[in-house]
């Protein structure tokens, strides 16, 4: 059905209430980090760090099918999977700067793809064409020339995700109300 | 010594035989071989006969076995005394008791799903027992298996699926059979056990009322969530607890009224998810509060008592 009909659809609802609560957690843990990456590198702010982020090479996952008028929500669902999956392999350039906090990247890790499998379940659900990626298919690390390089482009991921889970958020809000 | 099957379900028949080749054994050669049986240390009669390749054979029925555990040995006479020369350990039980009174409960500090249950009657048989757990659309796995003979084992957070049903159930074997219990068909987060709120001040507010304004903070793992919280209080003379429901958990803030002046009062509050209705967190710790007294009403009748 339509997604616009399935307003009225509790278990729709349900999977939107849910996944709406489960990005507030992953948001929670991805903002922990930057506090982490803030404490320990001293990166907080990202406005002094614009010049540098030229010359990095950060992944950021486009959204443009989730929010203004070219809003479509299956797409936007791709979208949101495809960008989960972008920064779930960005997260391990953070585990590399962060062994410390192994433990909440790897967890902010398995949400992200948990968060993208639950969201293709339910496009499965709705009948809507899915892309099922391979499993352990890694993108490459973006190569840091310094370690100063790699802890501004840690900032970055995590910044550029947090962006790209504020506005997937919205798009979830939005198809809940 | 040679038996049909070291396990057996209990009562059932036992057969063995154990067979001598006495050319074999030095000092057996010319005697007649005289084999006996004992289980345990009681003495069973066998049938005793001449066996392939100039063998002795004894076989032994034991129409019905019902010890959990024993040893069968095979004796033979030799220069007059009793040698034992074989053994067979047999052990008797029922397949694996169906498992009952599956729960789970999702730990938010690891995300890890402690599930335990009720393993019904002892098989008296080495049991494995394994919890299981299956994704939707994913095949059924091994969550975890418990340690020590304990009827729980917690399932770690990479195994799990949030915010999705997954199906759980717990799997015994034995030589015997295979025994599994109800499905439980649930979202791991259905049953978190939250961390309880912290209270945080209580005022009589507005000032000189019965009411009172209450704040908490919500446990920090639970601050992504949508609570539902309830609030109870009663004096140290009250034996029930007056309690207050339907709190929304991210308001941080609640008032209350009708309280009594001047009266001590200890108040607890507790959330759980409203999306699910799942477990309550316990009750968060006491906090007590005295209301403000408040000034007499009515007209003051003033007297002078004088004595002649």
């Amino acid at each position: 059905a339509p997604l616009a009909e399935l307003s009225g659809d509790q278990r729709f609802h349900t999977f939107l209430k849910n996944n709406l609560e489960f990005t507030r957690k992953i948001k929670g843990d991805v903002a922990a980090l930057q506090r982490v990456v803030c404490d320990t590198f001293q990166l907080c702010k990202e406005e002094e760090l614009l010049l540098l982020r030229q010359d990095l090479d950060i992944a950021q996952a486009p959204l443009e099918l989730c929010h203004g008028r070219s809003f479509q929500a299956d797409a936007c669902f791709s979208q949101i999977r495809e960008g989960l999956r972008t920064y779930h392999s960005s997260l391990d350039a953070v585990l590399e700067l962060l062994p410390g906090h192994a433990a909440l990247v790897e967890t902010l890790q398995l949400d992200a793809a948990n968060l993208s499998s639950n969201i293709q379940h339910q496009m499965e659900d709705l009948g809507l064409a899915t892309v099922t990626y391979p499993t352990e298919a890694r993108r490459p690390l973006p190569a840091f020339s310094s370690h100063f390089h790699h802890q501004v482009g840690g900032f970055f991921i995590l910044a550029n995700f947090q962006r790209f889970l504020e506005t997937a958020y919205r798009a979830l809000r939005h198809l809940a109300h | 010594v040679a038996v049909g099957s070291p396990i057996v379900p209990l009562g059932s028949a036992v057969t063995a035989s154990c067979t001598i080749q006495s050319k074999l054994c030095r000092g057996l050669e010319q005697e007649k071989v005289r084999i006996t049986w004992m289980l345990d240390n009681e003495p069973i009669a066998g049938q005793q006969g001449q066996g392939p390749g100039d063998t002795e054979v004894s076989n032994l029925t034991l129409p019905q076995f019902n010890r959990t555990q024993a040893k069968l040995w095979c004796w033979v006479e030799w220069n007059g005394t009793k040698q034992r020369v074989g053994m067979a350990e047999i052990r008797a039980g029922y397949p694996p008791s169906k498992p009952f009174n599956l729960s789970c409960t999702l730990n938010l500090s690891d995300y890890g799903l402690t599930c335990q249950w009720e393993p019904g009657a002892d098989s008296h048989l080495p049991t494995s027992v394994v919890l299981k757990c299956a994704g939707s659309r994913a095949p059924a796995v091994t969550g975890c298996t418990p340690q020590g003979g304990r009827s729980r084992c917690t399932v770690p957070r990479r195994l799990l699926q949030l915010y999705r049903h997954m199906e759980i159930w717990v799997s015994a074997t034995n030589t015997l059979g295979t025994a599994e219990s109800e499905h439980l068909c649930i979202d791991p987060m259905d049953v978190a056990k939250l961390d309880p709120p912290a209270l945080q001040s209580i005022q009589s507010i507005p000032f000189q009322t019965d009411c009172i304004a209450l704040t908490w903070e919500v446990a920090r793992s639970n601050a992504h969530m949508e609570l539902q919280c309830e609030l109870r209080y009663r004096t140290p003379a009250d034996t029930a607890w007056a309690l207050v429901t339907n709190i929304i958990g991210h308001a941080g803030t609640t008032q209350c009224c009708g309280f009594l002046f001047g009266t001590q009062y200890h108040f607890q509050m507790r959330c759980r998810r409203s999306l699910a209705q799942g477990y309550w967190s316990e009750w968060s710790l006491g906090r007590n509060y005295t209301t403000h007294e408040k000034a007499p009403t009515g007209k003051l009748d003033a007297w002078w008592s004088t004595r002649p």
